[in-house]
């Protein structure tokens, strides 16, 4: 293995972490969008109290992935800003105002709080739902369109509604397990008919979405079938296995099954579509940076991912912890 | 309608301008608030603690906005310059690789910190802010060293445009990155403690009985004192960059001082005031030292100059103002009436807005200053720029966006800082 090779090893494991912990946060504003009921607003400060701590943190896989990109695959980056900038900045106005909004409403007056404040808070917070609906589209979008190198195509659409669908999935799952946390059994019987629902969607959209795939790139529909069959049978396996779960109210195996249908997905998108980075032709060979940064970027992303790895541990440990303390920010 | 260079450049200038605001509170403010939570862990005092954690909803808030917007900025890097990432991106890409493990580290220990008061003991709780404080300092070394690279390309050979090899370590070797990063991290502590004392002088302007309040006073005495110390330093370590940017980028150096002919015995120039000489003696030491002027290169590869020269003027005129300030804050403190004066209150009060003001004109010297190339002397910034058609339509969309995300943001903090005042009638009173 070269270290380009390396370096997109790396770049890749960031897109299905971002895929999988950012995805879940995109699907709390989804569910937030959605929230209805009698315990709507239980729902919301759910959403929220799980996202706090943990979101920006998240968030950063995405810029980790682009500089990672930009740094080791300068030609590709290129490539892809030109190939994708409308949808791209759709998805980048997504992200923007979700992330803005998220601590407008959280430290511009409390959940539920009266007064103007409040009003202010639930304007953002129908900001917050609207984008983090928007970004995922477009992101899902986008890998569509580098699936199969063009935009505007049936396919970019169904992955954009796959993504949203996939990251609603993810939130529904794992807040079924922060609700169980925190003691909110209703909760958790609310979030765990939408993991149920969102589950059957996302399969089914995976399932008619790869004859769109086989008609619109044949080449890429056989190798995702032909080349990473294991990593398709696991994703399979993990969206049955967390339907299962979720039916005998099993949250935590629910969680890590949600996580590896979603993951394996995108890795096994990854694993068919190599040694190509943007279709038809630019390879990993030659959209490289020069030769002799190579093996010292690989050696900064080990020795970076040594030291954040652990880090990371220590917040979600730290904020799984259910029971202790006050909650809410700062 | 606008054409994509010009849209492009605006766009940047802009979204930069926005960003670069919050990342220097963002640098600065942990700092404060790791020397307040010691304070309160130290001593108990219950004023302290209320202190940390209404600057901590404050900090919570600006940092967001800057990670947001930070992202903006590695977005546009792609969809305004794709041909200047392609070229180089390779080459000083590991400033950015670098950068995107401290976002890191700061993103995930601002979680530990922020939501972790109430889980946490407090030295534990303490330690936390320590990586944040760090990784804002390190990212802010190793985008302004990025920067740094731009003005200063080296580490790469180049055949026909295409780069053919390359130093691993090149951004990290650019020779203005020290000059530049010293700079740029004295910036954000100057805009960090003149703001904090700002807010407090405010307070006490409007409400003179605050003037005796502890809260407020150290507040106040907080922000000046690390305004005060670092406002000093800053003004040396500006002499160093001016003349390391005569030496590397002498059109960029003739543009901030709008000097049109190369010679000696060049004249200073602000306002309306010349001084014959002035501008040799202050680079070289000598009268007669020949300063490098607009004419040494044909127009065609010129900065802009008349905002060049007026940034960098305003950007000194602001900090020897703050130094004064300084000074004056000294003498009051001497005599024991640091929070007495309303002239001096209203003038800590304009300090804020304007370090800020400083640090958006510093930055526009910088860029403005380098053009009319991205990497300089090896890459015009036309060349580099994208030919999607109707660049400008995102240019009015991030302006658009970006309005409403200011005047939201401050509606908020007044709400925040508001909120804090009617909380503060309630303190309790210092033991």
């Amino acid at each position: 293995m070269s270290a380009a090779d390396g370096i997109l090893l790396v770049i890749g494991a960031g897109v299905v972490a971002y895929a999988v912990l950012g995805g879940a946060d995109f699907g709390g504003g989804v569910w937030d969008l959605l929230a209805a009921g009698p315990r709507r607003e239980a729902q919301r400060r759910l959403i929220a109290t799980t996202m706090g701590p943990v979101w920006e943190a998240n968030h950063v896989w995405l810029v980790f992935v682009l500089i990672g990109l930009f740094s080791g695959f300068p030609l590709a980056f290129g490539a892809l800003a030109r190939m994708l900038a409308v949808p791209l900045a759709v998805a980048l106005l997504g992200i923007v105002l979700r992330g803005a909004a998220f601590v407008f409403r959280q430290y511009g007056g409390a959940l539920g709080a009266g007064g103007g404040a409040a009003s202010g808070a639930a304007g953002w917070g129908r900001v917050f739902a609207i984008a983090s609906t928007l970004a995922p589209a477009s992101l899902g979008y986008c890998a569509g369109a580098v699936a199969i190198g063009r935009v505007g195509s049936a396919f970019s659409v169904a992955a954009g509604a796959l993504a949203l669908a996939c990251c609603a999935f993810l939130a529904a799952v794992f807040l079924c397990r922060e609700a169980v946390v925190r003691g909110e059994p209703a909760a958790a019987g609310d979030f765990r008919r939408r993991a149920l629902g969102s589950a059957v969607v996302a399969g089914g959209l995976a399932a008619l979405a790869l004859p769109v795939l086989a008609h619109e790139a044949p080449g890429l529909a056989s190798n995702l079938l032909a080349g990473a069959p294991a990593l398709m049978a696991l994703s399979a396996a993990g969206g049955t296995g967390s339907i299962a779960a979720l039916a005998w109210r099993r949250y935590r195996t629910a969680r890590g099954c949600a996580a590896l249908a979603v993951g394996a997905l995108v890795a096994g998108w990854g694993v068919a579509q190599y040694p190509v980075l943007v279709p038809p032709g630019l390879t990993v060979a030659q959209a490289a940076a020069p030769e002799q940064t190579l093996p010292v970027t690989l050696a900064v992303l080990v020795a970076g991912f040594a030291v954040t790895l652990p880090s990371l541990g220590l917040l979600f440990a730290i904020f799984s912890r259910g029971g202790s303390g006050r909650r809410g920010p700062a | 309608m606008l054409d994509n260079l010009t849209a492009a450049r605006e766009q940047m200038a802009f979204s930069l301008g926005f960003h670069i605001v919050f990342a220097v509170f963002g640098m600065g403010l942990p700092w404060l608030l790791l020397f307040i939570e010691d304070r309160y862990i130290r001593t108990g005092d219950r004023v302290w603690y209320e202190m940390a954690r209404r600057w901590c909803r404050a900090f919570a808030v600006l940092f967001a906005v800057g990670a947001v917007s930070g992202t903006v900025l590695s977005f546009e890097f792609g969809l305004l310059w794709p041909t200047f990432m392609e070229r180089y991106g390779g080459v000083f890409g590991l400033a950015f690789t670098l950068e995107a493990f401290a976002f890191f580290l700061e993103a995930i220990f601002l979680g530990l910190y922020l939501y972790g008061w109430d889980r946490l003991p407090p030295r534990a709780h303490w330690w936390t802010g320590v990586p944040v404080a760090v990784s804002g300092m390190a990212s802010a070394l190793f985008v302004t060293t990025a920067n740094a690279w731009m003005n200063t390309p080296v580490g790469f050979v180049e055949e026909n445009g295409v780069v053919v090899s390359a130093e691993p370590i090149a951004p990290l070797i650019a020779p203005a990155a020290p000059h530049q990063v010293v700079h740029m991290i004295l910036a954000a502590l100057l805009c960090t403690g003149f703001g904090v004392a700002a807010v407090y002088a405010v307070a006490m302007l409007r409400s003179p009985v605050k003037r005796r309040d502890p809260y407020h006073r150290r507040g106040l005495a907080l922000g000046l004192v690390l305004g005060g110390v670092v406002a000093p330093l800053q003004v040396i370590v500006g002499d160093w960059a001016v003349r390391a940017v005569a030496d590397q980028q002498p059109v960029k150096m003739a543009a901030l001082e709008a000097l049109p002919r190369t010679g000696s015995d060049a004249p200073l120039r602000v306002g309306p005031i010349e001084v014959p000489g002035a501008l040799s003696v202050l680079l070289h030491g000598r009268r007669d030292a020949v300063v490098t002027g607009l004419d040494a290169v044909p127009p065609a590869d010129r900065p802009p100059v008349g905002i060049t020269h007026y940034s960098f003027d305003l950007m000194v005129v602001i900090g020897f103002g703050l130094l004064a300030l300084a000074v004056w804050a000294l003498w009051r403190w001497r005599r024991g009436s640091l929070f007495a004066g309303r002239w001096f209150l209203r003038a800590v009060a304009a300090s804020g807005p304007a370090a800020v003001v400083a640090l958006i004109a510093g930055w526009i010297v910088t860029e403005v200053g380098r053009q009319p190339w991205i990497v300089h002397l090896r890459l015009r910034t036309a060349d580099a720029v994208s030919d999607q058609p109707g660049l400008y339509w995102y240019f009015y969309a991030t302006l658009v966006v970006y309005a409403v995300l200011s005047v939201s943001l401050v509606t908020l903090l007044r709400r925040l800082a508001r909120s804090a005042r009617s909380e503060s009638r309630v303190l309790e009173p210092v033991p």
